[in-house]
């Protein structure tokens, strides 16, 4: 399934607003922006590599050519991509019982927005309005968000203890390796599959 | 700006699939079958583009109709979605897009309307900029590393967790001995290469 690559799946969303409902949401945005703490539920999350999303207003599909036709939409429409680990009833389950409150923020403003509780009729609903990914790329199939976070830990502690190692006596180096191992303990440890199933 | 969240640039392109009732085979029909055989993890083209990190393209048919009583209503074209979470400008980006994968790049984008190819890199650029559309909000779990310093964190975890494994109860001296030769050994590993599906694989074949 395209959808997939790895340890990532690709979900793309559409979904209808009335247009005085943009500026509304347009605000919800930037103020997420502005507090990052806002941010905090998706960083805790940890399974989310890239998110993103992009209002297009009904006169914003682009047009290239006269003999392309116009689009005479009513709707504005937002579009949602994101790169996540996991199958798909486990990121919309972690969804909707962390970020239920920041989910509703917004799709509130999307027509038939159900709510993000109960997770059914919000399932029902993703269903819906996802449409599916023909070619997805990742440099790193292999790895969750979380491995990539946890490697640049690794990565950068074993940089500084090889540079703080030069010079010590066996004893010493043991010590300092040993402290080394507890300040990555959590971050070692094999990579592992990719998850099974949707 | 929205497109950008730390060095991450998250571009969103979307164009208009050519409509022609004239062809044999519809472009969206013949794009699809295109993005379907376009060679997958390693031997994906982007591996070739050094800053995506992700990226996917997507033949948009349609909006979605949610149900009464919302308003049905279709597009008048199809789009190519092309996004793409990379490291680094767009400018930059989309220059090496033209330089490193030109053939796949037309291949591609010859299936849209107003495209002018990749022989003249600014007109491309343009063209791309024409269909961009502003991301409204960019979430980017890790914004600061480029694709292959994420390559060589990730390598360097697994090589270092074999060590731990192969070293427990090793005396000070053998400890120290046997960790100055994994440093020399891993500063010199070539890089994973992008896009493999397996790191393991790729290491024994390093190895």
């Amino acid at each position: 399934m395209t959808n997939i690559n790895g340890k990532a799946y690709a979900m793309n969303a559409v979904t209808p607003m009335k247009t005085w409902k943009t500026p509304i949401l347009l605000a919800v945005f930037f103020l997420i922006g502005v507090f990052k703490s806002a941010q905090k539920g998706l960083v805790d999350l940890s399974f989310i590599h890239f998110a993103r999303w992009v209002v297009v207003q009904n006169n914003q599909f682009p047009r290239l050519a006269p003999e392309q036709p116009e689009e005479q939409l009513k709707y504005d429409y937002l579009l949602f991509f994101s790169n996540f680990n996991g199958t798909w009833n486990e990121y919309i389950d972690a969804f909707s019982a962390v970020l239920s409150s920041g989910l509703n923020l917004i799709w509130r403003w999307s027509e038939k927005f159900p709510g993000s509780v109960p997770v059914t009729a919000f399932k029902r609903y993703i269903s819906l309005v996802q449409f599916d990914t023909d070619y997805y790329y990742t440099a790193y199939p292999y790895a969750t968000t979380s491995d990539v976070k946890a490697a640049i830990r690794v990565d950068d502690a074993l940089q500084e203890f090889a540079n703080r190692a030069a010079g010590l006596t066996p004893e010493e180096f043991q010590q300092s390796y040993l402290q080394l191992l507890v300040k990555v303990q959590a971050d070692i440890g094999a990579l592992g599959p990719a998850p099974m199933g949707t | 700006m929205a497109n950008q969240n730390g060095n991450m640039y998250g571009l969103t392109i979307l164009s208009p699939i050519i409509d022609d009732p004239k062809s044999k085979v519809s472009h969206d029909s013949a794009l699809r079958l295109y993005l379907q055989n376009m060679p997958r993890h390693a031997y994906s083209p982007f591996t070739k583009v050094s800053g995506t990190h992700f990226c996917r393209l997507v033949v948009m048919d349609d909006v979605v109709f949610v149900g009464s009583p919302a308003a049905e209503e279709h597009l008048k074209s199809k789009y190519l979605v092309f996004n793409s979470n990379l490291y680094g400008g767009l400018d930059a980006y989309l220059a090496e897009m033209a330089r490193k994968i030109p053939d796949v790049v037309d291949d591609i984008w010859s299936h849209c309307v107003g495209y002018p190819g990749v022989a003249d890199p600014s007109a491309f650029a343009a063209y791309m900029k024409k269909c961009q559309i502003e991301t409204t909000f960019f979430f980017a779990d890790v914004n600061d590393k480029t694709v292959e310093q994420t390559l060589r964190a990730l390598q360097m975890k697994v090589e270092f967790t074999a060590f731990i494994e192969r070293n427990q109860g090793a005396s000070p001296a053998g400890l120290l001995r046997e960790f100055a030769a994994f440093w020399e050994r891993v500063r010199e590993l070539p890089l994973p290469p992008a896009g493999v599906k397996d790191l393991a694989k790729s290491h024994a074949a390093i190895a």
